[in-house]
This record gives structure tokens, sequence and C-alpha cells, in this order.
């Protein structure tokens, strides 16, 4: 019975200890650094393959929620909401042979693409929107990215609470996937600014916080290192994965 | 007491698959509940879909928790809904912190242990299986057509309602039929509708979340995997702790198992 009871014990307090020790282990910067080491096993693994998959107008979902982050209610932002974005240019520079500046009626001008693709959420909530426009692939086929380009950084209007801003990247691999947009119009209207209007990039094949709203500016760079805290992207730096396929 | 024959009864590569495993799985289950908190819901479905909810955890009002199972609401105040916060409070938080990893809420770290445990566990699962099946290990473990008439008997004789245990070999038919579901069933199931929450491997291969009834039933079938493992795990160690646990343990660290009185009716 003693016995017994001392294996009952120490079942229990291995059990209760499990989380203790983890959160020990998730503040040692070294074991943290190591558990990161799975994000490359991920992208090679899954990386970017095959097409999401498309559904029917019936699958929309009623609500799409807005995450996370507050509209920009900033003068430059609420200004171009004010001239309905007539004022608006989409920035393409960086390493680029020939930096653009798209106005919307230009991005319309371009081939729209129109597809209904389901939006993951890191969180684990799902929606299903349709989107309206022109590929990524083709914007930054436009700028003519120089030799050693390697990512594609989406500045955005938004500034979190501390006026940090909002940013994210693809590698220009992934950029090209053809079902990677940068949508002008949602469910068959334009962007509403609660969305990310007027230009918001939607990556299917990624988690939610990929598909960055409010893009003003698309740098083409070598290296991701000097952007932000150098992780490629805002919620990056706060330690979401940067190849976030899963 | 008596001599009794001692017998070699693991192999090196089952005994550690057998404890990383263990290990991962606690990880697993403490990373995975952190993870569950940023969104503690479960739907029968592709999307998000309130109407075909089967689980949610919440808080009404503070310093009340809930768990609605099928519209059916329980009060889990302390518990599940309104918990511990890791630090010192108390607030609106799904499972409490002394079960998640890390204790705090943390999406993005819970994510990082979780994927990376995630395949410790997937390589601990291959090694187990595809080393088990080669070394016999494993195949005196596999439910056959011939056992499937000793189970009932062998139940009657754990619910002592039958004096003899069927004649069985080194492993007796419900211990077959119990690993047979976990490693061949549970635990694939487990993997398959992991991959299938990552819309990365949605674009891969569709058909997965597809046979799954889409992501976010890919969810709920994660989370039922892990509630009928957990049930396997208590299980285990309740019959593990019954049937002379030193010499279990001892043979699952040196690999020898002493002959016995519970030969062949214990884990």
């Amino acid at each position: 019975m003693k016995r017994r009871l001392f294996i009952a014990t120490s079942i229990s307090a291995a059990l209760s200890s499990c989380a203790p020790i983890g959160t020990k282990l998730n503040d040692n910067h070294g074991f943290h650094s190591f558990l990161e080491s799975a994000e490359g096993l991920n992208e090679v693994a899954i990386g970017t393959r095959g097409r999401a998959t498309l559904y029917s107008p019936s699958d929309i979902s009623n609500d799409f929620p807005i995450d996370s982050l507050d509209t920009p209610s900033d003068s430059t932002y609420s200004g171009l909401v004010g001239d309905g974005f007539r004022s608006y240019r989409l920035v393409v520079n960086g390493l680029v042979d020939r930096p653009q500046a798209l106005t919307l009626p230009a991005l319309h001008g371009l081939m729209q693409m129109s597809q209904i693709t389901r939006h993951d959420c890191v969180e684990g909530w799902s929606v299903i929107a349709q989107w309206q426009g022109a590929r990524l692939a083709d914007v930054i086929a436009m700028a003519v990215p120089r030799h050693g380009a390697r990512y594609a950084v989406f500045h955005t209007f938004d500034r979190d609470a501390n006026g940090t801003p909002y940013y994210e990247s693809l590698s220009l691999e992934q950029a090209a996937h053809p079902q990677t947009l940068l949508a002008l119009r949602q469910n068959g209207s334009p962007i509403v600014p609660d969305h990310g209007a007027p230009v918001r990039l939607t990556v299917p094949t990624q988690l939610g916080y990929k598909s960055a709203k409010w893009v003003h500016r698309i740098e083409i760079v070598a290296s991701l290192s000097p952007i932000g805290s150098g992780k490629g992207g805002y919620w990056e730096d706060q330690g979401y994965e940067w190849y976030a396929g899963i | 007491m008596e001599k009794r024959k001692v017998v070699y009864r693991h192999s090196v590569a089952m005994r550690l698959t057998h404890w990383l495993f263990f290990i991962a799985f606690l990880v697993l289950i403490s990373s995975g509940l952190q993870i569950f908190n940023a969104a503690p819901y479960l739907d029968a479905s592709n999307k998000t879909e309130p109407a075909r909810r089967v689980l949610q955890i919440g808080s009404p009002a503070d310093g009340v928790g809930t768990l609605t199972i099928f519209r059916h609401t329980f009060k889990t105040t302390g518990w599940l809904g309104w918990t511990d916060d890791g630090m010192g409070g108390k607030t609106t938080r799904a499972f409490p912190a002394w079960i998640t990893i890390p204790s705090y809420q943390d999406l993005a770290d819970g994510r990082r242990w979780h994927l990376f445990f995630a395949w410790i566990m997937i390589v601990c699962g291959v090694v187990y299986i595809v080393w088990g099946l080669g070394r016999h290990d494993l195949r005196e473990l596999i439910l056959r057509p011939r056992d499937i008439p000793k189970i009932l008997p062998m139940q009657l004789y754990y619910l002592r309602l039958r004096k003899e245990a069927p004649p069985h070999g080194k492993y007796n038919p419900l211990q077959k039929t119990a690993y047979t579901l976990v490693i061949f069933v549970l635990a694939p199931l487990l993997v398959l509708s992991g991959f299938a929450l990552s819309p990365g491997f949605d674009a891969w291969m569709p058909w997965l979340p597809h046979v799954l009834g889409g992501r976010q039933f890919a969810r709920l079938w994660h989370f039922v995997a892990m509630i009928a493992l957990i049930g396997f795990f208590l299980t285990h160690i309740v019959l593990v702790a019954t049937t002379g646990v030193l010499n279990h343990l001892r043979s699952m660290i040196t690999g020898y198992y002493r002959l016995g009185a519970h030969d062949g009716t214990g884990i």
C-alpha cells in the first residue's frame, strides 16, 4: 500500500510540475532557440505546395472577425479615407530596377483574380471570404527585382498602441504563389477600412497574420534583419513563426 | 522471496521511444491546452460556425467559468473558463495556468513547444512502429482475428466475474485491443488531425482536412483523440501501479522483466 501511495504521489508530482518546469525552460533563451528550430523543419516538410482549396459563394462566412489590431486612426490614413483613397499610392521599391507608385485605378487595371478561400487564424478560428485583386507576383514583376532580392516586405498604415509599425514579409517564392493576392475587394465590395482598405494582402496558404492589412509599400530586400526587430514581421517580432504554413 | 525467471522484454529502441513519447505527450497536452485557450471552442464544421458548436469554455460574467457541451452548460469556475492566470490572479481563461506551457497566456510560445514536440512524437511513433514490427516486439501486441472471441472472457476476468483468464500469449486480448487502437488508430488520428489544421498542408493535401470534415472539425478530432489518449494513459498507469510497479518500471528502463503472479494480466 505504501508503495502505491509513493507511486501515486510521484505521478501527481510529475504531472503538476510539468507546467512550472516548462515555464522555466520557456524563459531560458538557449532552450527557446532550440524549440524554434522546428520552424525550419515545418518549412521544409510543408512549404508552399499546391493550391488552397476554393469554396463556393454559399460557403462565405457572415462575419469576418476584425482581430487584434485597431484600424489606423492617424491623420494620413483618415485623410486617405476622406478622399476616397484618390491620393493613395502603392509604392514598390527597394532592390528593384523600376520602382513603382501605383494608384488604385492602376491596380484595378491589372489582371483581376477572384477567389473564395478560407482564412485560418493562428488562434484557431477560420472564416471563408471572397477576394478580388491583382496577383502579388504581377505587381512585383512590374518593379523588376534585382539580383540578390529575396523577400518582399509589406509596410502598412498600422501602428500598435506603442507606435510600433505593423509589417509583414514573404519570400519571393511565397510571393510568387498564384493565389497570393493584393486584394481590392472583399465579398464583392471594396474592402472597408476595418478589413484593410484600400489594399490588403491575402495569403491563403499561410496563417492569417501573414495577410497584412492597409498595405502602402512593398519593399524588396535581400535580408529581413534590418527591419523592425529583424524577424520579418510585427507578429514574428513577438515570437510567432515567420513560416506560418502551420 | 522465491527466485523467478527473468526475461528480456523490451528492446532499447522500444524503451527509448516509450519514455520520449511520454515526455512529448505531457508537453503536447500542456502546450495544446495553451493553444486551445486562444479560441476555446470546437465546431463540427470547416469554418468557425457557432451553430455547429460542440464544445465551448467561457466566462459569461467575471468570476464565473462555464463548460458548454452540446448546449448543456456546467459551472466550472476555478477549473475551466474563469481560472488562475499564472500571475497570482484569476481571469477569463479556458484552461488554468497550472496545466499549460507556458503557465501565462502566450500563444506564440505555446505553438513553439507544440510544434517542436509534435516532431519528437512523430519520430518516436515511426521508430516505434517500424522497429517494433521488424523486431517482433510489436507483432505480439497487434490484435488478430483469433483474439476477438477472447475479448469478452478477458473483460469478465478483469471484472472478477470469471475465475480464469482465457489462454493467450505474451499479451492478453484486451491489452492487444487497447494497444492496437492506440498505435494504429488514435495516435495516427492525433497526428493527421494536427496536420489538417495547417493551411499549408491543406493546400498541399486537401483530401486530409476534407475527410476529417474541415479545419474546425479537425480541431475537434484533435481534441477528442487527446482525451481518448489521456484515458488510455490513466488506465495504463493504474494497471502498471497494481501489477508490480517496480518490475514494470525496471523492464521499461533496463529491459528485463521478472515473470510472476501478474504475468499476462498487467499492462
